[in-house]
């Protein structure tokens, strides 16, 4: 029986504190969020409202503690360091630094998230990662070295890492701070494009408002609470 | 529904006897569906590549090493620093070890009798020469000569000047005890005041090969007496004697007279052949009275090594030299990887946050240095090759490459560049994928 109405990112009543006893401080109060199959959600709110801490913990780098938060089938409370690996490597991850490692180039950068996969061969890796470089439009630069692009190549790289894999769900904070406005707005409208066609959610961080047209919702963030929902542009579209 | 909630007590188990209590087989937790389904691509684990295991780390730890050609050369230069200073200290060690025991190496007789207390060659305990006559009551001992350790001064018949060299006196014409090179020598050596000098003596004597090729035999002084040198033998300088001089019995006593002749150093002894080496020694100890110990040659070669091993700090001189080489070349390429996991806490954060374990990213810190070990090896062991043959010439000490050598080296080498990937591996936990937004 396939549940296909079940929600990849399913969150109840998330509480999250740092430091503990007297100094714990709370940063995230009875969140309720979920994003469904194929769904672009961005996250907004000013800084220090704990997006990126709900970031973190629904893509298993950090262990929940209160509530439930449920990823691509996989109950994260009182989940153990061995699910929470095996669920990051179905979860693909898009930084606001690009994070390529400096001694490979963009193809080898790209085939790294493929290299976990233990069904395939390198020479399959590699084709792939070299696709993937085609479809973000850099094709040509597949044996560059990350210190020879620009930053919004770079970033195109870690979009194609981030989709490699072929993720059950996209995980970015903030990918366009470290971009000038033009190849910012590109390389979020590239992974809109190829989410959307590979049926892949998006939930993305983002102070930006010039790309808040790519949502098909918008969720507001405020002193560790979902103040606000409303529908994105691109959903009435 | 449930085969557990049906069974009856003391029945025999189900099908499922093979699972644990809590499995949720048992526990009826799988008869729920899955709420969610995974990706339409299947995500069995695969099978286990041992390939794979070891080698995508050691790819990707290559590729970072490669990357920093400055790091990559000074992590080579100290493991390859480590590999040639232990190289040395092990090969000086084993050269000193050895020439020390030149000359009893080279003395080659069955059968040895000792004063107990004698510890090194060059300064023997005297024991009454009756036991050589002794010896010879049992029937498998066909001949047994006494010998007679002395120094005196030798002076170089080239500059004039004087230098200690060892004489080693016994009956030659006997054929028990042999030297290399003595055999054609025997019959010179029965004249009056003939020596045969040790051609691997320390240059400071003299070059009486050349000497000798261009004046046939001629003479020298040793101590207050003139002797003529008839011919060249072969057993290199030790650490009691930097050259040597065999000459006969008679020679021995006309040269040292204050020698007595009761009085001897060493007996050396031939069995008859097909005698059984080591029942014969049993029997020898059994007949001689206490002041002798009955040793075969590689024995007495042994004794003497043991006393310079442990009577005297060399041993743990070239130990704690070789351990000093070691950690220096830990320090170093601890230091390189330290240095390169730090540098790149970002990448491999991300690398763990793209699902990589830990355990991947400690076996590429690991290859790096088993990658170090063998890069630093070669040329190091290249390099103490040419060492070997250059200080060897310019010492006189044997120093010689062998397969044992280089396989303990690589090994210490291996276990060093180990022990300083794992320390520096330490250094993972601080990439934390949390930290990466
Ligand atoms: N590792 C941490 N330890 C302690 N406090 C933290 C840590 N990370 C974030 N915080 C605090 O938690 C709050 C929420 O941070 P964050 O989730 O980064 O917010 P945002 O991404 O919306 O700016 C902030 O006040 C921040 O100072
Ligand atoms: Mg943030």
């Amino acid at each position: 029986m396939r549940s296909i109405e079940s929600a990849p990112v399913e969150l109840r009543d998330i509480g999250h504190a740092y430091g503990t006893g007297e100094l714990a401080r709370p940063v995230l109060r009875d969140v309720n969020l979920s994003v469904g199959p194929g769904e672009i959600v961005l996250l907004t709110g000013p800084s220090g409202s704990g997006k990126t801490t709900l970031l973190t913990l629904i893509g298993a780098l950090r262990a929940v503690q209160q509530g439930s938060a449920t990823v691509l089938g996989q109950q994260l409370a009182g989940a153990g360091e061995k699910q929470r690996v095996a669920l990051r490597r179905r979860i693909g991850f898009i930084f606001q630094q690009h994070n390529l490692l400096g001694f490979l180039s963009a193809r080898q950068n790209v085939a790294m998230a493929l290299e976990m996969d233990g069904r395939t061969s390198e020479r399959e890796r590699l084709e792939r990662a070299g696709a993937m470089l085609e479809s973000v439009g850099i094709g040509d630069r597949a044996e560059s070295m990350p210190a020879n692009l620009s930053g919004g190549q770079r970033q195109r790289v870690a979009v194609a890492r981030a989709l490699a894999g072929n993720p059950g769900l996209i995980l970015a904070d903030e990918p366009t701070a470290a971009l000038d406005k033009q190849s910012g707005g590109e390389v979020v409208r590239l992974l809109r494009e190829l989410a959307k066609r590979q049926g892949v959610p998006i939930l993305l961080v983002t102070h930006d408002p010039r790309i808040l047209d790519i949502a098909d919702r918008i969720v507001a963030m405020e002193d560790g609470r979902i103040t606000a929902t409303e529908a994105g542009a691109s959903a009435a579209g | 529904m449930n085969t557990i909630t049906t069974r009856a007590p003391g029945a025999p188990p189900p099908d499922d006897h093979r699972l644990l209590p809590w499995a949720p087989e048992r526990t009826g937790e799988h008869t729920r569906p899955p709420s969610w389904e995974a990706p339409p691509r299947e995500r069995r684990a695969p099978p286990f590549q041992p390939l794979r295991f070891l080698a995508l780390p050691l790819r990707l730890a290559w590729r970072q090493l490669r990357a920093e050609k400055a790091r990559l050369a000074s992590a080579i230069a100290g493991v390859m620093f480590a590999c040639v200073l232990v190289f040395m200290q092990l090969g000086f060690r084993s050269a000193l070890f050895d020439s020390a025991t030149a000359l009893i190496q080279n003395m080659r007789a069955d059968v040895f009798l000792m004063h107990p207390l004698t510890t090194a060659s060059f300064k023997p305990e005297t024991f009454p020469r009756a036991r050589a006559s002794q010896a010879l009551a049992l029937p498998d001992v066909q001949a047994a000569v006494p010998v007679y350790l002395a120094q005196a001064s030798w002076r170089n018949p080239e500059n004039g000047s004087k230098r200690a060299v060892q004489l080693i006196g016994f009956d030659t014409e006997a054929g028990v005890m042999d030297f290399p090179g003595l055999a054609p020598l025997v019959d010179t050596l029965k004249r009056a005041d003939t020596v045969a000098f040790d051609a691997r003596s320390r240059p400071e004597f003299g070059d009486m090969t050349r000497l000798l090729k261009e004046r046939g035999p001629f003479e020298v002084q040793i101590g207050n007496r003139m002797m003529e040198v008839t011919g060249l033998i072969e057993i290199g300088p030790s650490f009691g004697a930097d050259g040597n001089v065999v000459l006969s019995e008679v020679n021995f006593r006309r040269l040292i007279k204050e020698r007595q002749v009761s009085a001897v150093d060493l007996v050396a002894i031939k069995l008859k052949p097909g005698a059984d080496l080591e029942a014969t020694k049993r029997r020898l100890a059994e007949l001689l009275p206490r002041d002798v110990v009955v040793l075969s040659q590689a024995e007495l070669v042994k004794w003497e090594r043991d006393y310079w091993e442990q009577a005297t700090p060399i041993g743990f001189i070239f130990a704690f030299g070789s351990l000093m080489g070691l950690v220096v070349g830990m320090v170093i390429v601890y230091q390189i990887l330290f240095s390169d996991i730090s540098g790149h806490l970002r990448e491999y954060a991300t690398l763990k946050a793209m699902g990589y374990t830990n355990f991947f990213l400690s076996r590429a810190v690991l290859s790096a240095a088993l990658i170090l070990a063998v890069l630093g090896f070669l040329p190091g062991l290249g390099l103490s090759w040419l060492l070997y043959n250059q200080v060897g010439q310019a010492t006189f000490l044997p120093l010689n490459m062998t397969a044992d050598r280089a396989t303990t080296v690589f090994l210490l080498i291996f276990a060093m560049c180990g022990l300083a990937g794992l320390l520096a591996m330490r250094k993972l936990r601080d990439a934390d994928p949390a930290d990466m937004f």
